[in-house]
């Protein structure tokens, strides 16, 4: 029987299809909202009801602006900001990756006295909600005295080394002990496996927290804002909005902040594009044996 | 190589051997401490001071950014914040008929007022909440019922939308995992919710959910005929916690979905083809190897998420305010509100504690810890 034109198989590819649209509406809608938004003027955003494309209050006929976009180009704090984030997040996400692979190596794969307690410890350090340390974060960083960018580079550790160890020591211990005996059989030293064999195998999973961490430590608000405080030149894009005064808005530039988020996410859904083309050339599923 | 090792072990004695061993594994050791030493490291700088200091801070009355003279005052922080107190309130009698008085307006029933009732000392106890039970009304009180209720507030949010993530995300992951076409496009796009900035996020939802049409639910609900007058999502207290949950659980799936994809992946596709050989459906297959093979990269996504979650602070502190608190924003307003360091410390041990619990029982029951 060809099971490709079964009747049955054909419901099914329609139930999946529906199934993936609506996951794209779900998870898109909000987004293409704020898209929506940030091609209103700010009586078109005031309009009742409110419409679902940016319409003329009058003749109500399709009329976007691009005020919005020209005016958060314009403004050089946003472009800074831009720099600065993504410096900022990418030295985070490299940092958080190194340090927390090696870690989870030691945690996943070797034995040694220690080895909860350090689990814990490593863990215990992200417990704490962001506003309790900050005050004494902003002690060491001041005693320490590293400029703005590297200080955030550093004070993000609290929030992306924990998960990178942990994410990679549970994918690490996925993998068979079997693996690093033979490489260990054939003469391979415990880091030439951990580099040759453990990393490329975990490839999925390294990009994905890679790319979970490089997100959280762009999207930062509070200790960038507090951080920044006393140089602006180094303020990241989050700061950056938040610190907009409204250029073409009388009230609250609401407009605008939609447009800057908007410019924002576009180069992250890039990375994702590129990066996401390695998690399937990282997959040499073949070689694990269970 | 190798096998020149096996024969020259294999002749050699045991007690040789196990001395070769135990040194083996004293070198595994000084590689797991050299592996661990640029993480110790980076916890050292960054992490010691700040958190010793908020243990320290938590037992004094220090003020934020003041001058102020800071003393130690023990446990008060913790007892102003934790104390609670449950009592029975009595119905009122109407002096005239002996009965039990009933409200005109409402119909029901008349109760004390739970100010008259609840303890004064050493400090007064207010109102958190009501609740009936074998006919009897109770009052709880709190000496701080603000925390009280940001306590519980972030507990249910968290319970409920980590749920609810982990279902959703667990859903997309293997819709995603699946061969199709544009696959590689659905990725990158079932990440944009986590990608937008939060702060931003959060205005945008109170922008969605405004209490006018100028919002895009009210909007869409008249339209469809599905309400009479707009909602105000966001003052009216019955839809402020769904709705923070609704924000939350759109943000932060992707999270969940990226995590379980990562898992899904690296498993080995061999056991799934053996498993067609031996017949096994596609549902069994599910319950039988994917779940169980996915279950330490669930572990680590429920445990961050779960962290996350109780310490949830930008979309309250943007959307609510004061409206209504999560832990870390009654934290914040504490801290920067009231300028009370010592009190806000405590509650962020506090919060250290409750996530020390749930960590705890997840890596527990997942068993996530053990050396195999």
């Amino acid at each position: 029987m060809n099971k490709r034109s079964s009747p049955f198989n054909l419901i099914k590819r329609i139930a999946f299809n529906f199934m993936i649209i609506f996951i794209l509406v779900y998870l898109l809608f909000p987004f293409y909202w704020a898209v929506n938004s940030s091609l209103k003027t700010e009586s078109q955003l005031f309009m009742t009801p409110a419409t679902a494309l940016p319409r003329d209050p009058v003749t109500l006929e399709f009329s976007p602006t691009f005020q919005n976009y020209s005016a958060v180009l314009q403004d050089g704090q946003f472009l800074r900001g831009l720099a600065n984030s993504t410096i900022v997040a990418t030295s985070t996400t490299a940092l958080a990756l190194v340090a927390g692979s090696f870690a989870a190596f030691a945690l996943g794969k070797l034995r040694f006295r220690g080895r909860k307690p350090a689990l814990y410890l490593i863990l215990a350090m992200t417990m704490f909600p962001q506003v309790t340390v900050l005050t004494g974060l902003y002690a060491v960083i001041t005693a320490l005295g590293f400029p703005a960018r590297i200080s955030l580079i550093f004070a993000y550790m609290i929030f992306t080394l924990p998960f990178t160890t942990w994410v990679l020591t549970a994918f690490f211990k996925e993998l068979p002990d079997a693996l690093m005996e033979s490489a260990q059989v054939d003469g391979a030293t415990p880091f030439q496996t951990f580099r040759s064999i453990l990393l490329p195998l975990t490839a999925p999973a390294l990009v994905t927290t890679g790319l979970l961490a490089f997100i959280a430590a762009w999207n930062e608000y509070l200790f960038a804002l507090t951080f920044t405080s006393i140089d602006p030149s180094a303020r990241t894009v989050p700061v950056a909005i938040a610190y907009f005064a409204g250029a073409v808005a009388r009230q609250e530039p609401f407009g605008e902040i939609m447009a800057a988020a908007s410019l924002v996410t576009v180069p992250l859904v890039v990375l994702v594009l590129i990066f996401q083309r390695r998690i399937v050339a990282g997959l040499t599923a073949g070689a694990v044996k269970g | 190589m190798g096998s020149n090792n096996d024969s020259s072990t294999n002749k050699k004695k045991a007690s040789s051997r196990k001395a070769k061993l135990s040194n083996l594994a004293k070198r595994e050791e000084r590689l797991a401490l050299k592996l661990l030493l640029p993480a110790l490291l980076i916890i050292a700088l960054i992490a010691f001071y700040p958190l010793a200091q908020v243990f320290y801070t938590s037992f004094t009355d220090r003020v934020f950014a003041s001058g102020q003279e800071t003393n130690f005052i023990g446990f008060d922080n913790y007892s102003r914040l934790l104390s609670v107190h449950v009592t029975t309130l009595d119905p009122v009698l109407d002096e005239a008929t002996g009965e039990i008085m009933i409200d005109p307006d409402t119909g029901k029933e008349v109760y004390e007022r739970p100010i008259d009732v609840l303890p004064r000392e050493p400090s007064r106890f207010r109102e958190v909440n009501q609740f009936d039970l074998f006919g009897n009304r109770y009052v709880i009180g709190a000496t701080d019922p603000s925390f009280i209720k940001s306590v519980s507030n972030t507990v249910v949010f968290t319970v409920v939308s980590v749920f609810l993530e982990l279902v959703l995300g667990l859903a997309i992951a293997l819709v995603v995992n699946s061969k199709f076409r544009f696959r590689g496009s659905m990725r990158a796009a079932m990440l944009v919710p986590w990608a937008v900035i939060t702060v931003v996020s959060a205005r945008m939802w109170e922008w969605m959910l405004a209490s006018s049409r100028v919002g895009m639910f009210n909007a869409l609900f008249d339209r469809l005929g599905l309400i009479e007058s707009p909602i105000a999502f966001l003052a009216a207290g019955s839809y402020q916690l769904p709705a923070m949950i609704a924000v939350d659980v759109w943000k932060t799936t992707p999270f969940m979905a990226l995590l379980l994809l990562a898992g899904l992946q690296t498993m080995p596709e061999d056991i799934f083809e053996a498993a067609e050989i031996d017949g096994a459906g596609k549902i069994r297959q599910f319950v039988t190897i994917t779940l169980p093979l996915l279950k330490p990269a669930m572990a680590v996504a429920l445990i961050f998420r779960t962290l996350d979650a109780l310490r949830v602070f930008d979309i309250f502190q943007v959307m609510l305010g004061q409206a209504q608190y999560s832990m870390a924003s009654y934290n914040y307003f504490q801290l920067i509100g009231n300028r009370a360091m010592g009190l806000a410390s405590a509650i962020g041990v506090i919060i250290f504690i409750l996530i020390f619990g749930f960590a705890i029982a997840y890596i527990k029951m997942l068993g996530v810890d053990k050396n195999e």
